[in-house]
Order: C-alpha cells, then sequence, then structure tokens
C-alpha cells in the first residue's frame, strides 16, 4: 500500500510535559543568570530538535501491505493480518499500526530489522453486515525520545465481509423430500448415533478422530455419527415469520450455521438469488456472503 | 526476528530494563543532595529505588490515595522539622525528591516512565540549585544523558540489545545535537526573567559574610565557590596588579574576637575625601603588610556585576571614592544600598587606592578606640608594653606585627573553634587562626595600645577571566583586614594575615592553599604509601587534567553569563541586530542543520535497489498508467498474464519483457547485455494508450 503523502507531525502527550520542564529550565536560568543551568535547557532543546529527524527517519522505508481479510460476523471481531516491512537498510523500532477510525487498538512492532517484515493482526469490532472497506492504517512512532509522533496514513482499496448476526428462536425448516444432490453427504452427518469411520480430512474437527485407532497404528480416521433427521433444509427469505429485513436475514443465517453444523443440505432462497442445497464449507460462506449482501 | 506486542501504549508496564537506566541515571543525580540536603532526604530516594526492583516484579506498587496523601504530609513535616521552614531552595527540592521517590514507588504505567524521567531532569536542574562544581555538574550532566538512554531503551521496547544500541542511539542524538546546543548557548539571547521576583536562592540565606565578623565566620566561606561579583575594568580591560583588596563592610564595634558593624551605617559626603598621592608610609616595615599597588594614586573605574546577597553593602576596590546611583557611601568609605540586594546589579564605580581623610572626627576617634571591658589584663598588659616602648602609633603597628610574626602563629583552614572572649588563649596558647582570627584580634591589640583602628570585611583576590576579560570573585576569597589611623596618612590598611601567611595576598586563597599543601602538609600528616600516591606522575596528571577541565568548566562556561556574551556578541559585531533577529537567524541554522540531518539519515538508510527491479518498478508503473495495476502479491508471470489480456494491442512486448524480468532474475548470473536490452524495451513502453 502507498502512502498518502508526507508523514504527518503532532505532538504526543509528554509533550507537554517537555514544555513544561524547558519552560522551568529557562525561567531558573534566566533569573539566576545561571550558564549551567543555560547549558542544560539549551542541550535537552537541542536534543529534542535533533530527535525530530530520527522519528521521522523511523518511518522512512516502512511499508504495509494488508493480507486477505477472513469474513467475521457482525457483533463479533474482523482480524486484518498486515504485514508491515522495513525496505530500508536500518533497524526500525517502535512502529505502532491503529486503523484511523478507532485509537482503541494500537499494535506495536518494537523492532523490524532492515529489508525485514513483521506481522502484526490488529482486530476491530464487526459492526454491520454487508462488505467493508478497510479503513486507512495509520503508522505511527515516537521513536527515540517519544515527545513527537510522525504519522504515515496509507489508504486502502480492499475490503471485508461481514456477515449478519445469527439470531433467532425459530426451528430450523426442514422438507421432508430429501434433494438427489446431497443424498451421499446427507447420509453421515453429525448425530447422535456411530455409524461407522471414513478418512480424516485435514481442517476438520480433531473432536471426532477415531484416537483409539490411532493409538492402535492406524491411520487418523473420523467417527461419523448418523443424523437422526433426514431431509433438505429450505430457507427461503419470504417464508420466514419475522417483521424486519435484518432480523429474517439474521435467522437465515443462524439456520444455515445449524444446518451445516448438523451436516443438514440447506439451499437457499432470496428474492434476488438462489443456492440450491448443499452441504460444505464454501457452499456455507456463499449462502452467508449472500446473505451479507442482500439488498433489502 | 521482529517483535511485537499486543497490549496498547496506555496500559504496558514499564519493563524492567528502562527502569534499571533510570535508575541508574537518578543515582547520579543524589551527589549535591547528599551534600546539601538533610541526609535522609536522598537516603529516601535510595530507599525508593531499591524497594521499586523489590515491588516491581511482583506486581506491588503504591496505590491509595489516601496512603500517598498521608505519606506526603509527613514528608512535608519531616521536611519542616528538618529545616524548621518550607521556604527555601533547600526545602523544596527535598520536597521533590521526596515526591519523586513516591512516584517511583506508584508509577507502573508507560506513560508514568515519562513522567518519571521528565522529573529526573527537574532533579538535574534543581542540583545546579545546590551546587556548580565541576565534579557535581559532571555527575548531573551524565545523569541527565542516562535519563535520555533510559527513554530510547524505554521504546525500544523489547529490541535486542539492552547496552550498547541504546547508548550508541543516545550517543548519536548528543552527537548531533551538540553544534546546536552550543549555538543556542553562544547566541541565543539571555533574558532576565525575574519578573519582579526572585527565587530565594541559596546565595542570600547561607552565603556571604554577615554584619558580624566572629571567629570561623569567614573559614566556613572557603569552600564555597559560589560566585559573589565581577569586575571589569573598562578603561584598560586589565585588572590592576598586585593584591586586589575588595572593601564590603567596615567593622567599628569591637567585642574581643568578635566585631560587628553598625546596623545603620551613617553617609559621609563623598566630597570629603580625594585620590592622593602615596604616602611616605609605604616603606619601612609597614610597607610589607601594606605591600604598594603600582596603580597607587590612578583613578581605577570598575563596573561590578553583584550576585544577590540579601544585604546591603556592595564592594569596589579599596576605596570607593564615587557612588553608584541608588547607594551611598558610608562612614568608613564603603558602598550602602540604598535597598538590599535581593537580585543581581551591576553598577559602577571609581576607586583609588589612597584616599586622605582630612582628620579623625573626635566621636569616630572616641569610637575607634572603644573596648568591651572584658578583655582579659595579660592581653591589655601585652597592647600597653609596645604603647610603653614607643608611644608612635606606626611603631606601635610595626611591634604588633612584629609579634605574629615572631611568635609561631600559624595559618589554617581549620583553628577550631574559638568564642568571643578568646582573645587571651589565641594570643597566648592556640595561636592558629584564619585571617578573621588576625584582623580581630590585630585591631583589638591596636584599640588597647591606644590606636584608633576598625576592621575591614570584603574579598582579597579574585580569578581573572581571560575570556571576558573580568575578574571574578568568590566566596572563598572572603577576607577580613585592618585599618588603623595614622596621623600622616589617615586610614591605613594593614592586613596581619600577610604576616602570617605572606603569600596569601597575591594569590587567590585556593592556589595559596594548593601550594601550601604541596610542600608542607602531605609529607607530614599522610603515611609514605599515600604520599607516594600522590607525588606519582600518574596521579599528577590526572590531577592536573582534572583541575584544568574543573577550570575550563568554572571560567568558559559558568563564567559565560548573560553579560559576558553581551559582550562577546559585542566582539564578534552581532550584538546591535537585536534578540528578534538572533533568534530567527539560529532558527534558519536550526532548520538547516536538521533538515541536513534528515537528508543524511536518509541516504544512508535507503535500500539500494538493483537496476532491474527500478527498471520492473518503472514498467509496472507505465502499465499502471494505461490501466492494469499490479497488486503487491502478484508475481511478475501471473501479472503479465493478467495484462496481456486486458492490454491486447501491448499484450507482446508486456509478455517480453517480464520474460527478460524473470530471466534476469533467476537466471544464474545476469547478462549485462540483457539488462541492456531490458533497459531499452522498458523504455520504449508506451506510457500512454496510442
Amino acid at each position: 500500500m502507498k502512502a498518502r503523502k508526507f508523514p504527518l507531525v503532532y505532538p504526543s502527550a509528554s509533550f507537554a510535559g517537555l514544555l513544561f520542564v524547558l519552560a522551568a529550565m529557562w525561567y531558573a536560568a534566566s533569573s539566576q543568570n545561571s550558564p549551567a543551568v543555560y547549558l542544560l535547557l539549551f542541550t535537552l532543546t537541542a536534543v529534542f530538535l535533533v530527535s525530530i529527524p530520527h522519528t521521522l527517519i523511523n518511518l522512512a522505508g516502512v511499508t504495509i501491505a494488508l493480507e486477505s481479510v477472513k469474513p467475521a460476523f457482525a457483533g463479533q471481531e474482523v482480524s486484518l493480518p498486515v504485514e508491515v516491512t522495513n525496505g530500508s537498510r536500518a533497524t526500525r523500532h517502535g512502529i505502532e499500526l491503529a486503523l484511523s477510525g478507532s485509537s482503541r487498538e494500537r499494535k506495536r512492532i518494537d523492532c523490524i530489522p532492515g529489508g525485514k517484515a513483521a506481522r502484526v493482526t490488529l482486530r476491530f469490532p464487526a459492526r454491520q453486515r454487508g462488505e467493508h472497506r478497510v479503513a486507512a492504517l495509520r503508522l505511527t512512532s515516537v521513536y527515540p525520545l517519544g515527545f513527537i509522533r510522525f504519522l504515515k496514513k496509507f489508504a486502502s482499496s480492499q475490503t471485508y465481509i461481514v456477515y449478519p448476526k445469527p439470531a433467532g428462536d425459530l426451528p430450523l425448516p426442514l422438507s421432508r423430500a430429501p434433494s438427489p444432490h446431497s443424498r451421499s453427504r446427507a447420509d453421515f452427518g453429525e448425530g447422535d448415533d456411530f455409524a461407522g469411520v471414513r478418512d480424516y480430512v485435514p481442517g476438520e474437527s480433531q473432536r471426532h478422530i477415531d484416537w483409539k485407532a490411532v493409538a492402535r497404528g492406524q491411520p487418523l480416521m473420523t467417527k461419523q455419527f448418523a443424523a437422526e433427521t433426514e431431509g433438505v433444509a429450505d430457507l427461503d427469505f419470504s417464508a420466514v415469520g419475522l417483521a424486519t429485513v435484518e432480523e429474517k436475514l439474521s435467522q437465515l443465517a443462524l439456520w444455515v450455521i445449524e444446518a451445516e453444523r448438523a451436516g443438514q443440505p440447506y439451499g437457499l432462497w432470496l428474492p434476488s438469488t438462489e443456492i440450491p442445497p448443499a452441504v460444505g464449507q464454501s457452499h456455507f460462506h456463499q449462502c452467508l456472503r449472500a446473505l451479507s449482501l442482500f439488498q433489502g | 526476528m521482529s517483535r511485537s506486542t499486543s497490549r496498547s501504549n496506555r496500559d504496558r508496564r514499564i519493563p524492567r530494563r528502562p527502569l534499571l537506566w533510570l535508575a541508574a541515571a537518578l543515582l547520579f543525580t543524589l551527589p549535591p543532595m547528599f551534600a546539601s540536603l538533610a541526609t535522609w532526604v536522598p537516603c529516601l530516594f535510595l530507599l525508593a529505588l531499591a524497594l521499586k526492583f523489590w515491588m516491581e516484579p511482583r506486581g506491588y506498587r503504591l496505590r491509595f490515595a489516601a496512603l500517598k496523601l498521608v505519606l506526603a504530609a509527613v514528608a512535608l513535616f519531616a521536611i519542616f522539622a528538618s529545616y524548621g521552614s518550607l521556604h527555601g531552595v533547600e526545602q523544596g527540592v527535598s520536597l521533590l525528591v521526596v515526591l519523586m521517590s513516591l512516584k517511583i514507588l506508584e508509577a507502573h504505567t508507560a506513560r508514568e516512565f515519562q513522567v518519571m524521567v521528565m522529573i529526573g531532569w527537574v532533579l538535574c536542574l534543581c542540583g545546579f540549585f545546590l551546587s556548580q562544581d565541576f565534579a557535581i555538574a559532571l555527575c548531573l550532566l551524565i545523569g541527565f544523558a542516562l535519563l535520555l538512554v533510559a527513554l530510547v531503551q524505554f521504546h525500544r521496547g523489547s529490541s535486542p540489545g539492552a547496552f550498547w544500541p541504546p547508548l550508541g542511539t543516545t550517543g548519536k542524538l548528543l552527537a548531533q545535537a551538540a553544534p546546536l546546543a552550543a549555538l543556542l548557548f553562544v547566541l541565543f539571547p539571555r533574558i532576565n526573567s525575574s519578573f519582579g521576583f526572585q527565587i530565594r536562592d541559596l546565595r542570600s540565606a547561607s552565603l556571604g559574610f554577615s554584619d558580624r565578623l566572629s571567629p570561623g565566620s569567614i573559614t566556613s566561606l572557603t569552600d564555597s565557590s559560589t560566585v559573589a561579583f565581577r569586575a571589569e575594568f573598562p578603561d584598560d580591560r586589565t585588572r590592576p596588579r598586585g593584591p586586589m583588596y575588595w572593601r564590603g563592610i567596615v567593622m567599628w564595634h569591637c567585642e574581643g574576637m568578635e566585631w560587628r558593624a553598625p546596623y545603620a551605617p551613617v553617609a559621609i559626603s563623598p566630597g570629603s575625601l580625594k585620590p592622593s598621592a602615596p604616602g611616605p608610609h609605604t616603606a619601612g616595615e609597614l610597607g610589607r603588610a601594606l605591600p604598594a599597588e603600582s596603580t597607587s594614586g590612578r583613578a581605577i573605574r570598575q563596573r561590578i556585576n553583584i550576585a544577590p546577597h540579601d544585604a546591603r553593602w556592595m564592594f569596589a576596590l579599596d576605596r570607593p571614592f564615587e557612588v553608584p546611583p541608588r547607594a551611598m557611601l558610608a562612614r568608613g568609605n564603603y558602598l550602602w544600598s540604598a535597598q538590599p540586594i535581593r537580585k543581581a546589579r551591576r553598577y559602577e564605580v571609581t576607586s583609588s587606592p589612597q584616599v586622605t581623610e582630612r582628620e579623625l572626627e573626635p566621636l569616630d576617634r572616641r569610637e575607634a578606640l572603644d573596648v568591651p571591658a572584658s578583655i582579659s589584663p595579660a592581653v591589655r598588659e601585652l597592647a600597653q608594653s609596645w604603647s610603653a616602648q614607643n608611644s608612635n602609633p606606626r611603631a606601635i603597628v610595626n611591634s604588633a606585627l612584629q609579634f605574629f610574626r615572631a611568635q609561631g602563629f600559624r595559618y589554617s583552614l581549620s583553628p577550631g573553634e574559638y568564642g568571643k572572649n578568646d582573645l587571651e588563649a589565641f594570643l597566648f596558647h592556640r595561636r592558629v587562626g584564619f585571617c578573621e582570627h588576625y584582623a580581630a584580634s590585630f585591631a583589638t591589640l591596636m584599640r588597647l595600645a591606644g590606636v584608633p583602628a576598625r576592621v575591614v570585611v570584603g574579598y582579597l583576590g579574585g580569578e581573572y577571566n581571560d575570556l571576558g576579560g573580568f575578574v571574578l570573585v568568590r566566596q572563598s576569597d572572603a577576607h577580613a583586614w585592618c585599618e588603623v589611623w595614622l596621623a600622616d596618612s589617615g586610614w591605613t590598611r594593614v592586613d596581619p594575615t600577610t604576616v602570617v601567611a605572606p603569600g596569601r595576598a597575591s594569590l587567590d586563597l585556593d592556589s595559596f592553599l594548593a601550594r601550601n599543601a604541596a610542600t608542607g602538609e602531605l609529607n607530614t600528616r599522610q603515611n609514605a604509601f599515600v604520599a607516594q600516591l600522590f607525588r606519582s606522575a600518574i596521579f599528577t596528571n590526572v590531577r592536573l587534567a582534572w583541575e584544568t577541565l574543573s577550570y575550563e568548566w568554572d571560567t568558559r562556561l559558568l563564567g559565560f553569563d548573560a553579560d559576558v556574551q553581551e559582550v562577546f556578541l559585542d566582539s564578534i559585531g552581532i550584538a546591535n541586530r537585536g534578540p528578534f533577529f538572533l533568534v530567527v537567524e539560529i532558527v534558519i541554522v536550526a532548520v538547516a542543520l536538521l533538515l541536513a540531518y534528515t537528508g543524511w539519515m536518509q541516504l544512508r538508510t535507503r535500500s539500494r535497489r538493483d537496476r532491474a527491479r527500478g527498471l520492473y518498478d518503472r514498467f509496472c508503473r507505465k502499465i499502471a498508467r494505461l490501466g492494469v495495476r499490479r497488486d503487491p502479491w502478484e508475481g511478475p508471470s501471473d501479472f503479465s498474464r493478467r495484462a496481456a489480456q486486458s492490454l491486447p494491442d501491448e499484450a507482446e512486448r508486456i509478455r517480453e519483457i517480464s520474460n527478460i524480468y524473470i530471466a534476469l532474475r533467476y537466471a544464474p548470473e545476469s547478462t549485462t547485455i540483457l539488462l541492456d536490452r531490458f533497459a531499452k524495451d522498458v523504455s520504449a513502453f508506451p506510457s500512454h494508450s496510442r
């Protein structure tokens, strides 16, 4: 990402304290006509002034790159992984990263050697469903003395998706006619009755791995439990018996999660979009994405 | 390699390493405190530092506001109890030290660390109020620099390296700041800011002599290097040769070993005095106790900057006869200010070594012969034996001086305790004294022998400052001598100290004592090993170097005050520009310096890009202008595929350029021919759509 312009400079909180100390020294020196105190005063002033270019240079060559942002549900936190690269030859110290607007979270990187990069994750609350643009990132530094803060703003064109907040208490609507597409998967959902084992797929929950079999020296296998009920969940926007659009979307989101967790095939019918019944991670995210981008 | 912390700046705890640096820095601010404050104050400070290191890993800290208030109140009471008042520099500094101790125990967040560092700087400032001695100043400046190190270490966080890297950064900062600091120190206008009131400083309370000369009152000043005043000689800009007796106050009232000045001196008109040619009295025995001045008879104009001493006497070379404004000439030929001198003051005065009085008024004569009844018979007998021998006052003076010379009197900085009635003990038994003992006893003896006498207290000598062209007189130069009335020459100075310690008058006290120590005392007092050590070449060289540095500090740095600055600016011809232009010029120079530093650091740390990468970036910029922007994560081949798709017209060139770039990147060795071709292709690539 490119910085917007020349770094901005503004005094940090302790600058007032420094001014006070300098004023005290000046008063003492001039009222007593004391060269020793003048020496102290002017040395401190000069060190402070010289520290300003040091702080400015501390940001030179430092750039940031956003990595892709994972979607989050409204009301949860969005994690924004950022790579901070030091393109200069010198080590940079005390680099702080924050999102503009929310000064609450400020991530600090103590040290990035020349030519190296550091990765930090910024977290901020996901408020509204939909697609949002990542706010401008503020790269600041007060190193070495902490009296002056330099700020580099990085505009970003990256977006992230916030899914509707899953909520509602309506039961999952099930149609008894199972869809032929998802037949094979629906047989082995997550239920209560043990139904056999199958190969473990990396990324699956480790809770259902047949550890006893592993102990016997067999490969990783996942225990399967048959779902009590079988069928397809028809998640139809127009059929949700709730008043507002947001409530409906929340209910639909909850259902999607429930159905996915139960391993039950589910399809989503929105006024603008239709997603045929299926199950699995990509289907899950496709449905939630459709819900989040829904334009009432 | 890179380290990051997830906690935000505000609730970050103070890590151990900067705290260690802070503690080291604060230790360096302690020496002046131990020297000047009640001992428990710096001890409390040390205790707080030690406690902090015990508490910090355990997560303890001083928490409750009520407890803090109670502790602060107890401290305030303790300060009051040890000093008897809450008003004054020592009390103020003590309070600050105590509050700093509490702050150390209380602080636990990042922000408070900055506050502690700044309080540390204020403690350095306070240290300079307590003492400006070179050794102390060195400590304070080291403490000041270590506070910077602590701050740098604090902002480095957990970066690797806890000792040399922060020291190096601080060193670089200080080195770069040095020219700027020097510029500011020399050129920045120094405005007197004592807006009508003056911080009551140490000088007035505990330094300088008083209107009472008692045994030990001048001895106590000998280790005070505080400046009493500075004197310039505007007429010839050189100091007069010979000893410089600076007249301060004349004491008329005798109480044996103790003398007192009148509370409210009587004014005399300057017209009653006039400078005269040297009289006949400079020859003979008296002449040696009263060294002739080569400037005799000539009026010496002086411009004097007097430091505040809270009393009303003012100083001038012996003896003033033209009075500055807001002052009068008191009976006894000394200057008396209209108001107590509470802030630095500058005045001009003219003196002449010889001033003749017409005659001694009967009232004055009576007062100048008055002695207390408590003088012991043995002392009276001694004095009367001289007047019985020869009634000529001049002969009596010589007898007395002969007595001091022949009877084994010693001149010492530590003469022991004398009371005001110990005249007999001093004259016949102990025979060890400092200048006030000799002046007081001599004047008393003169009065007993019938010669009108008085005691003069002032300063003797002073240090000539080559840089500023002035004489600097310190409290340690304080001196007391006598004046006797002789019919032919009027009031005549007799300095009995010079009889006992002949070198004293021509040197300032420090050099005199140093010379004495080198020849006599060391051999006898110290054991052989120490004596050898003192005489060894290395020690001598170190001592000489230290003394030179100390001297440079005292004269060049401490001497460079507002007045010297004025003279200096005048001499380089920029004084008449006015402070505003001076400040503007300083700002311009400072900004230029800072820009130069920025550019230099930028050049030094910028990464060296290779040529191929630079050319490829240029190519990417050109394509971006055509509408296809390369994403940061996109490799050259992916990008070339995408760009070729979007820009079918340039597809061939895009592919070619990208292939050459990849070849340059991944080829086992890059060839210049390929690179040149690459450069040509990139330059030929259109930067706007055709």
